[in-house]
C-alpha cells in the first residue's frame, strides 16, 4: 500500500487491520484446520479472515503486503536502522540482567533480547529452536538430544558450543550462584556428545521441559551465559552488562537510569535485529510515563503492565498503537481455609460432601459473590478476562473456555447469599470482619473487592496494605484471612498448577505452623495426582485432558477465588513496526522491530 | 578556629556513627525479610539459606553489626542484597552526582528567584509588589512539588515538546543535554525552597532596615541601592544562611518524589527503593552519606557566619 493510501486510513481502520493481522495467528498449530471451519473454507469466495489465517499458517503472511488489500506499513517503516527509546513501566531500576538472579518479568524482557536459550517460545507459547537447531526425545520422554546451531558467537567474539551449555547448567544448579537451581531439579545429567551436540537426561519425563526449563526468557536456568565474560567481569558487573549470543549487546547499564542495547552485527540470523539501538528507561510514575510517550521521549512501553487508567488515553491518541493480547497469568483472592468462619480442613472429600460443610459454603459464597465483570470495570478500567482457574487464555490449547459457564464459583449473587445463610450468616449477620492483605499497588483492587463483598454479601472487609516483603512473610506463614495475589509470566500449565495448586507447591504456606495446619491454602490428593501426571505426559491431547480436569477441580473446590487473567497491552508509537510473530505475551522481543 | 573545626569534625563523625547505628538496628526491627521478596518466585529454601549465609544474615545481630562497623571503617559499605550485588559505594557514588546536580541547580534557581523577590518585598513593604511577592511565595509553598513536576512535564514536554520529560544526562555528555534534563525537576524542587528563602530574606531585611546604622548610611548620602546591597543585605544574611543551609541539606538528601516522577535515580530514590526492598546495606550506606551531608553542611554554614560577620569568631 502506498504511503498516500496509508495516510488516508483513519486510526479506526488502522486498528482494525492491526487486529485482523493479530487474529490471523490465533490458532493452535496442532490444529490441521488452523482454527477454520469447513464452512470457512467452502464456497465461491474465501473471507479476508480465512485468507489471512491460511497465509499465517503457511508462514507467508508477509505476502499480505502484495495483495490488493495491501500492507499496513510503508516501505520506510520496514527499513532497518534507527534508535528506539522504550519506557519500562512501574519500576525504578533494572536490578540485574544476570539470568541466574532475575526474578521479575521486566528483567527477562530485556535479557530475551541480549541472551539466548536452547529454545524460545512464540506467540502461541510453543517452544521453537533458538540455539538448538533440532532435537530428539526418547520414547520415555526422559532424554533429549539437542543439535546446537553452528556459527554462533557471543558478543565478545567467543564461539558458542556445547561447553557453554554445560557451563551454564553447572552454574545454574549451584544454589550459591543461581536462585533458579530448583528449576533443574529434574535434570540428572547434561553430557557433551560432541562440540555441537548435548544430551539432557531427566529423572522423569517433563512435559514443560522445553517451554520452562530451556526457554531463553522465562526459563532463566538455562539461558546461556558466557563463561569467559563471567570470569573477567565478575558476577556483579555481568549482572549489569551481560554478554550473550542474542541479537543485541548490552553496551550500557546504569542502575536507575536505564539500559542501552546495540545491534550485534554477528547475530546468527543476518536479518535480525533491524534496529541499531534500543534505549530502555525505567519510569515508575504513570503520568511521567504517559508524558514521555506523548512527547516522543519514548516510543514503546515495556516492563510492568501498562497502568490500566492510562490505556483509554492512549487509545484515543491517533499517534499511538494500542495492541492487546491475552496475558500469561492469573490473579486471585486467596481464602484462608483455617479461619474459623471459613474452615475447610479437608478438600479431599467429594464436592457434594464439601458443599454440606459450613466453612466451604462460606468459601464458595465469597467466590460466587465476586462480580468479576464489575471488578474489571472498576479496578482494571475494563481490561482483563474473568478467571476461574490458573490456566490462562494465552495458553490457548490448554485453556478451557467452558469453565466460565460451568465452574462452581461462577458469579451468582443469589446463590452466594443462600450459601452464606445456610452457613449460619443470613444477610451477613454475625459474620466476622475479614482482613484483606494487599500491596500498595493493589490497593485499588482491594477496595473494589471489599465493596463488592459488602454489597453482595454484607460482609465487612478491612484492607491492610503491606509492602511486598511483609505481605509475603504473612502469606507464607498463613497469617491472613484474604490475600490479593497472583502470578505472571505463566507460559506452561505447570506454572499455575505445579507452582500454586499442589499440596507441596512452593507458595502453599511453606512457613506455616505445620502442627496447626496440615496444608496451606489448598490440598486435594486427586488434584495432586492429576498435576503430577500431566507434568510428565508427552502426548498433548492427553495432557490437555489432565490439565483441564485438574483446573476444573481447583475451580469447583475453590482452591482460591480466581479473579481475572490480565491482558498484555502493548503501547507504541505508530512509527514503530512490531510484527505479530514477535508479539509474545509478557515479552518485548525487539529483534524484528523497526522504526520509521 | 582550627581547634574549633577539629572539634566540630570529630563531633560530626560521632553524630554520623550514632545515626548509622540507629538505622542499622531499626532496619532489622522493621518487619519483612530482605530475601523473601527476592526469592518469592523461586520457592527454593536451599537457595534462600545459601543467600542468607552469603550475606551474613544468619549471624547474630551483634556479629552483623561488628562486621559492618569494621568494614565501614575501612571504607567498605557492603554489597547490595537485592539483586544487583554491586558494592554499595558504587551504587551510592552513581546516585550522588545526580542528586548533587539536581540540588545544585535547584539551589541556584531558588536563590535567583528568592533574593530579588525578598529584597523587593522588604524595600517595598506594604505595597502591591510586597503583597504580590508574598502571594507568590505562599503559592510556591502550597504547591506540592510532585504536582508541580507533573504539570511542568505536561506543559513543557508533552505539549510544547521544548524539554525532555524524564531522565538524567551527566554533565560530561554536554551542558545543554544535562541542563535540559534537569531544568524542569530543578524548578519543581526549587520553587518551594525559593518561597521559604524569599520570606526569610524579607523578614530579616525588614529588621535590619530599622537599625540605626541604616539611618547613618542614608544620612551620609549613599544611594539607596548601595545602602541596601552593601549595608543591609550582608547583615540580613545570618539567619538566611541558616535556613539555606538546612534547606540545601534537605535538597541533597534527595527530593525523592521529584526524582521518582522524573525517573532520576538519586540518593533519595535509592533510599526509598532500598527500604521497600529491605536492602539493608544500601539503606545503611545511603543514610551514612545523607547524615554526612547534613552535619558537614551545618558545619559549612557555621564557618560561613565568620565570613559574613567578622565579629563572629570561634574559640
Amino acid at each position: 500500500m502506498s504511503d498516500q493510501n496509508l495516510k488516508k486510513l483513519t486510526s479506526d481502520h488502522r486498528n482494525r487491520l492491526e487486529r485482523e493481522l493479530e487474529q490471523a495467528h490465533d490458532f493452535d498449530p496442532r490444529d490441521p484446520m488452523v482454527g477454520l471451519s469447513a464452512d470457512d473454507l467452502s464456497g465461491a469466495q474465501l473471507s479476508r479472515r480465512a485468507v489471512l489465517r491460511l497465509l499465517a499458517a503457511t508462514g507467508t503472511l508477509a505476502a499480505w503486503q502484495l495483495t490488493p488489500m495491501g500492507g499496513l506499513r510503508s516501505a520506510a517503516a520496514a527499513a532497518r536502522g534507527g534508535t528506539l527509546s522504550c519506557g519500562w513501566a512501574g519500576v525504578g531500576e533494572i536490578r540485574t540482567l544476570d539470568p541466574a538472579q532475575i526474578n521479575q518479568v521486566l528483567e527477562f524482557q530485556i535479557t530475551s533480547n541480549a541472551l539466548s536459550g536452547l529454545t524460545h517460545i512464540g506467540p502461541d507459547l510453543i517452544a521453537r529452536g533458538d540455539l538448538a537447531e533440532s532435537w530428539t526425545v526418547s520414547a520415555d520422554g526422559a532424554e533429549y538430544v539437542f543439535k546446537l546451531r553452528r556459527g554462533v558467537t557471543f558478543h565478545n567474539g567467543d564461539k558458542f558450543d556445547a561447553d557453554d551449555v554445560l557451563y551454564t547448567y553447572n552454574r545454574s544448579r549451584d544454589s550459591t550462584k543461581s536462585i533458579h537451581s530448583r528449576v533443574l531439579g529434574n535434570v540428572s545429567s547434561v553430557d557433551k556428545i560432541d562440540p555441537y551436540t548435548v544430551r539432557f537426561k531427566l529423572k522423569h519425563a517433563q512435559a514443560s521441559f522445553l517451554t520452562k526449563t530451556l526457554e531463553r526468557a522465562s526459563g532463566r536456568a538455562m539461558t546461556i551465559v558466557s563463561r569467559n565474560a563471567l570470569k573477567s567481569m565478575g558476577n556483579a558487573q555481568y549482572g549489569l552488562t551481560p554478554v550473550g549470543t542474542g541479537p543485541f549487546r548490552v553496551t550500557q547499564h546504569q542502575l536507575g537510569q536505564g539500559v542501552v542495547l546495540e545491534r550485534f552485527a554477528n547475530y546468527y540470523d543476518p536479518e535480525r535485529p533491524r534496529l541499531d539501538k534500543v534505549i530502555i528507561k525505567p519510569i515508575s510514575d504513570p503520568e511521567a510515563l504517559a508524558a514521555a510517550l506523548e512527547s516522543g521521549d519514548i516510543q514503546l512501553i515495556g516492563g510492568n503492565p501498562v497502568p490500566p487508567q492510562l490505556v483509554d488515553r492512549f487509545v484515543a491518541n491517533p499517534d499511538l498503537v494500542v495492541n492487546s493480547v491475552p496475558g500469561p497469568g492469573f490473579q486471585s483472592v486467596w481464602i484462608n481455609p483455617w479461619h474459623p468462619a471459613m474452615r475447610t480442613p479437608d478438600f479431599n472429600k467429594p464436592l457434594d460432601e464439601l458443599m454440606k460443610e459450613k466453612g466451604f459454603k462460606v468459601r464458595l459464597a465469597i467466590a460466587k459473590a465476586l462480580d468479576r465483570e464489575r471488578f474489571l470495570k472498576q479496578a482494571q478500567f475494563g481490561r482483563g478476562k474473568p478467571a476461574y482457574g490458573t490456566i490462562n487464555p494465552a495458553m490457548g490449547y490448554y485453556f478451557d473456555a467452558k469453565l466460565g459457564r460451568e465452574s462452581n464459583q461462577r458469579f451468582d449473587v443469589e446463590a452466594a447469599r443462600r450459601l452464606l445463610a445456610e452457613a449460619g450468616y443470613p444477610g451477613g449477620k454475625g459474620f466476622p470482619k475479614l482482613r484483606l492483605l494487599v500491596t500498595p499497588s493493589n490497593r485499588r483492587q482491594g477496595l473494589v473487592i471489599a465493596d463488592i463483598l459488602k454489597r453482595n454479601l454484607n460482609i465487612k472487609v478491612a484492607i491492610e496494605t503491606k509492602d511486598f516483603p511483609v505481605l509475603i512473610d504473612d502469606f507464607d506463614t498463613m497469617h491472613w484471612d484474604l490475600v490479593r495475589l497472583g502470578s505472571g509470566g505463566d507460559y506452561d500449565p505447570d506454572d499455575g498448577l505445579v507452582d500454586w495448586m499442589q499440596t507441596k507447591s512452593k507458595f502453599n504456606g511453606p512457613h506455616r505452623d505445620k502442627s496447626k495446619s496440615a496444608f496451606g491454602y489448598f490440598s486435594d490428593a486427586e488434584v495432586d495426582r492429576l498435576i503430577a501426571e500431566q507434568s510428565t505426559e508427552a502426548d498433548p491431547k492427553k495432557r490437555k485432558a489432565l490439565v483441564q480436569q485438574a483446573n476444573r477441580i481447583t475451580s469447583d473446590k475453590v482452591a482460591s477465588a480466581f479473579l481475572y487473567h490480565p491482558v498484555d497491552i502493548q503501547v507504541r508509537h505508530k512509527r514503530v513496526g512490531f510484527p505479530s510473530v514477535s508479539r509474545i505475551p509478557g515479552l518485548v522481543d525487539l529483534d524484528r522491530t523497526t522504526i520509521a | 578556629m582550627s581547634r574549633y573545626l577539629v572539634k566540630r569534625i570529630l563531633g560530626a563523625l560521632v553524630v554520623m556513627w550514632v545515626v548509622a547505628t540507629l538505622v542499622f538496628f531499626m532496619l532489622r526491627i522493621v518487619p519483612g525479610d530482605p530475601l523473601a521478596a527476592m526469592l518469592f518466585d523461586v520457592g527454593d529454601p536451599a537457595a534462600a539459606e545459601d543467600l542468607r549465609r552469603a550475606f551474613g544474615l544468619d549471624q547474630p545481630l551483634y556479629v552483623q553489626y561488628m562486621k559492618w562497623f569494621w568494614q565501614m571503617l575501612h571504607g567498605n559499605l557492603g554489597v547490595s542484597i537485592y539483586g544487583s550485588h554491586l558494592p554499595v559505594t558504587r551504587v551510592v557514588a552513581e546516585a550522588l552526582p545526580r542528586t548533587l546536580s539536581l540540588a545544585g541547580l535547584s539551589f541556584v534557581i531558588a536563590l535567583a528567584i528568592a533574593t530579588p523577590a525578598g529584597l523587593i518585598a522588604a524595600t517595598r513593604k506594604n505595597t502591591a509588589l510586597d503583597h504580590g511577592v508574598t502571594l507568590v511565595a505562599f503559592l510556591g509553598l502550597s504547591m506540592p512539588d510532585f504536582w508541580l513536576a507533573i504539570l511542568l512535564i505536561i506543559v513543557f514536554a508533552a505539549n510544547l515538546h521544548w524539554l525532555p520529560a524524564i531522565g538524567y544526562v551527566p554533565l560530561s555528555v554536554g551542558f545543554w543535554p544535562w541542563f535540559s534534563h534537569l531544568i524542569l525537576p530543578a524548578i519543581a524542587v526549587g520553587t518551594g525552597f525559593s518561597a521559604i528563602v524569599a520570606r526569610m530574606i524579607r523578614s530579616s531585611m525588614l529588621e535590619v532596615l530599622q537599625a540605626d546604622y541604616m539611618r547613618v548610611a542614608r544620612a551620609k548620602g549613599l544611594r539607596e541601592s548601595t545602602v541596601i546591597v552593601r549595608h543591609a543585605f550582608p547583615n540580613a544574611l545570618i539567619p538566611v544562611v541558616t535556613v539555606i543551609g538546612i534547606a540545601f541539606a534537605l535538597l541533597m538528601a534527595g527530593a525523592v518524589v521529584v526524582e521518582n516522577v522524573f525517573a532520576i535515580k538519586g540518593v533519595g530514590r535509592l533510599l526509598i527503593v532500598g527500604i521497600l526492598n529491605r536492602d539493608y546495606p544500601v539503606v545503611q550506606g545511603a543514610i551514612l552519606v545523607v547524615s554526612a551531608i547534613f552535619v558537614f553542611t551545618n558545619l559549612l554554614v557555621d564557618v560561613l557566619y565568620t565570613v559574613i560577620d567578622p565579629r563572629i569568631r570561634y574559640q
